[in-house]
C-alpha cells in the first residue's frame, strides 16, 4: 500500500511538471502545442546522443540536451506559429499544424536513432532506496524534488517578476498588451522557451527512470494535457489536483484491474470531466468556449 | 503486377476512409481523431462474425456499419458537447480507449495476437481471392460511397452542414437543428468508415490492433486536410499520393526503413505547410471561419 502511495506521488509530480510545461505555453499563446511531445522525446534522445555517443560528462550532456530541445521548441514558435499568427488563421489550424510538426519531428528521431527502446546509461548503479517500506530509486527521488522545485519556481516567476506578469497579461488579453507596449510575440516566445525546457527535463527524467522510444513523449504529453484540462486552465491549485487525480486513478487501476488499462482509465476520466465539469476544478472559463 | 494491384486496393481503402472522414471533418467542421477506431470496429466486427459464427461478408458489412453507427452515436453524445481544440482532444481520447479495448479485451479481440484466418469474400458462389477481383469490388464500394457522399453534400442537409461549419450560431438562429445535424453527420461518417474496415479484414485475412491506432487516425486526417476539407476528389488524389509516395521514394533508391520515416516526414511537412499558407481547399473553409473569430 505504501508502495502504491509512493508511486502515485512520483507519477503525480512528473505529471505536474508536464502539465506545467504544457499550460505555460497554452496559457499565453492558446496553441495546443502537441509538438511539445517531440520536444520531450528530443530532450531524452539528446542526452543519449551526447552522453553515450560522444561520452561527454553526464551533467554537461543534460545541460546541452535541455538547450537543444528548447531550441527546437523555439523553432516551432518562430518558424511556424508566429507566421500563422501574422496570417490570422483560425484557432483550429494551430492544433492541426502542431500535429504535423509532431509527426515531422518524431520521425526525425526515428530516422536518426531508430525505433528500438533505448536506455540512458548513467555511471552510477541505481539501487532502490527503502523509505517507509517502499522501494524508490534515486532518480525517482530526484524527479519528485525537481518537479516540485520547478513548479514553485515557475509560479514564483509568473507572479513576482515583470516578465512573468507579462505572460499572465498576454494570457488574459494579447491585444490590450500590445497597446500597452508589451510585445505579445516576444512574451509568447519566452513562454515557449521555458515550457520547452520543462518538457525536456520531464523527458530526461522519465527516460532515466525507465527507457525511451521515439514516441514515448506523446503519452507523457497527453497525461500532462489531461491533468491540465481536469485542473482547469490557468489555475495553480487545479494543476496539482489534476496531476494527483490522474496519477491516483492510473495507479489504482493498475493495482486493482491491470496495468494495461491505465491509458483507457486516463481518458475515461478526461471524458467524464469534459461532460460534467468541462471547466475543470478551477471552474475558470476559457474565452474560446464562450462563443 | 500483383503488387501494383495491391497498391490500387490500398488507395481504394484510404479513399473510402478519407472521404467518409471528410463528411464530418470537411463539411461539418468536426475534426475527429477517432476515425481509425471506427475503421477498426468495422474490421473487428466482420472478423469476429466470419471466423466464429460463419457470417458471410454481405451480411457482416451492414452489421459492421450498424455497430459502428451505434458506437459513434454514443461517442457523439459525449464528444459533441465540446468544441474546437477540446473536440479533437476528446475524439483522440476516444480513439485511445477504442485501441485499448482492441488491445486488451482478450476474450473478444484476442488482443495483440490479432484475429487470423478471415475468409475471402464469396460472391454468388464465386470466391474473390484474386487481387483483380478484389480491386473491382473495392472500386464498386468507392464509387458507391463517393456517389452517396456527393449527393449528401449537394442536398439540403449538406448545405446545412456547410452552414454549421461556417457559422454555428447563425445556422441555429435560422432554425437549423445544429446538434442533430452534427450527430447525423458524425454517425454517418463513422458508418462509412466501417466499410473499408470490413474490406480490409477480408483482404488481408488477418487483423491486429496496430492497424487502428492514433497514428492511423492522424494519417487519415492528414489525407483529408492535404486533399482539402470538403473536397471529395481532393481526398481521392491525396490518398493516391500518400499511398504511392513510399513507392516513389523506394524507386529513387531509398531503403525501406528510411522510406517509411521519410513518408511521414513529408506528410507532416505538407500538413504544416498547408496550415501555414491556408491554400489547397483548406482556404475556403478557413477564411470564412477566420472572419468570424477575428
Amino acid at each position: 500500500m505504501i508502495q502504491i502511495i509512493a508511486n502515485i506521488l512520483i507519477a503525480s509530480s512528473l505529471y505536474l511538471l508536464l502539465a506545467n510545461s504544457f499550460s505555460l505555453i497554452y496559457y499565453p499563446s492558446r496553441i495546443f502545442h502537441i509538438a511539445n511531445a517531440a520536444v520531450i522525446s528530443f530532450g531524452a534522445y539528446f542526452v543519449f546522443f551526447f552522453a553515450n555517443k560522444f561520452s561527454i560528462p553526464f551533467s554537461v550532456s543534460v545541460a546541452l540536451a535541455i538547450v537543444g530541445a528548447t531550441l527546437i521548441g523555439l523553432a516551432c514558435e518562430v518558424l511556424v506559429y508566429r507566421q500563422m499568427r501574422k496570417k490570422n488563421v483560425p484557432p483550429l489550424a494551430y492544433l492541426i499544424a502542431s500535429i504535423g510538426l509532431y509527426v515531422l519531428l518524431q520521425n526525425y528521431i526515428s530516422l536518426f536513432f531508430g525505433d528500438d527502446t533505448k536506455i540512458i546509461n548513467t555511471a552510477e548503479v541505481t539501487v532502490g532506496n527503502q523509505i517507509f517500506g517502499a522501494y524508490i530509486t534515486t532518480i525517482q527521488i530526484i524527479t519528485v524534488f525537481v518537479s516540485i522545485a520547478l513548479f514553485i519556481a515557475v509560479n514564483w516567476f509568473l507572479h513576482y517578476t515583470a516578465t512573468g506578469k507579462s505572460i499572465r497579461a498576454v494570457a488574459s488579453n494579447p491585444e490590450l498588451c500590445n497597446i500597452y507596449g508589451i510585445s505579445s510575440s516576444k512574451i509568447i516566445l519566452i513562454a515557449f522557451g521555458i515550457g520547452s525546457a520543462l518538457a525536456a527535463i520531464a523527458g530526461i527524467l522519465t527516460a532515466m527512470d525507465t527507457s525511451m522510444t521515439p514516441t514515448f513523449g506523446f503519452n507523457l504529453l497527453l497525461y500532462g494535457v489531461v491533468a491540465m484540462i481536469i485542473g482547469g486552465i490557468g489555475s495553480t491549485r487545479g494543476l496539482i489536483a489534476g496531476a494527483l487525480l490522474v496519477a491516483t486513478a492510473q495507479h489504482l487501476a493498475a493495482y486493482y484491474i491491470d496495468t494495461k488499462w491505465m491509458d483507457a482509465i486516463t481518458y475515461i476520466i478526461l471524458i467524464l470531466f469534459l461532460i460534467w465539469k468541462p471547466l475543470g476544478f478551477s471552474g475558470k472559463r476559457l474565452k474560446k468556449v464562450e462563443v | 503486377m500483383e503488387y501494383i494491384l495491391h497498391l490500387f486496393i490500398l488507395i481504394c481503402f484510404y479513399t473510402l476512409l478519407s472521404q467518409s472522414l471528410n463528411l464530418s471533418a470537411g463539411f461539418t467542421g468536426l475534426i475527429s481523431l477517432a476515425h481509425a477506431g471506427f475503421y477498426g470496429i468495422g474490421a473487428y466486427t466482420t472478423s469476429i462474425l466470419s471466423t466464429q459464427f460463419g457470417f458471410s461478408f454481405w451480411l457482416s458489412i451492414p452489421l459492421a456499419m450498424f455497430i459502428s453507427g451505434v458506437i459513434s452515436l454514443i461517442v457523439s453524445l459525449i464528444a459533441l458537447r465540446t468544441v474546437e481544440d477540446y473536440f479533437i482532444i476528446c475524439t483522440m481520447g476516444i480513439q485511445v480507449i477504442l485501441s485499448s479495448i482492441m488491445n486488451n479485451w482478450m476474450d473478444l479481440t484476442r488482443g495483440p495476437l490479432g484475429i487470423p484466418g478471415i475468409p475471402s469474400i464469396s460472391f454468388f458462389g464465386i470466391t474473390l481471392d484474386s487481387k483483380m477481383s478484389f480491386l473491382l469490388l473495392s472500386l464498386f464500394f468507392v464509387a458507391l460511397v463517393w456517389f452517396v457522399l456527393r449527393n449528401v453534400s449537394k442536398s439540403g442537409f449538406g448545405k446545412t452542414l456547410l452552414a454549421i461549419s461556417e457559422d454555428e450560431i447563425y445556422s441555429q438562429s435560422i432554425g437549423k437543428n445544429v446538434y442533430l445535424s452534427k450527430t447525423v453527420s458524425f454517425t454517418l461518417s463513422a458508418m462509412f468508415a466501417a466499410i473499408p474496415g470490413t474490406l480490409y479484414a477480408h483482404y488481408i485475412s488477418y487483423i491486429d490492433p496496430t492497424s487502428f491506432t492514433v497514428a492511423e487516425s492522424i494519417f487519415v486526417l492528414s489525407i483529408v486536410i492535404i486533399g482539402g476539407l470538403g473536397n471529395l476528389t481532393g481526398s481521392f488524389l491525396a490518398s493516391a499520393f500518400l499511398v504511392l509516395l513510399p513507392e516513389a521514394l523506394r524507386f529513387v533508391g531509398m531503403p525501406d526503413n528510411i522510406a517509411a520515416n521519410m513518408r511521414q516526414i513529408i506528410y507532416g511537412l505538407i500538413l504544416v505547410a498547408v496550415m501555414m499558407t491556408g491554400k489547397n481547399g483548406v482556404k475556403e473553409l478557413f477564411t470564412s471561419k477566420a472572419k468570424r473569430t477575428a
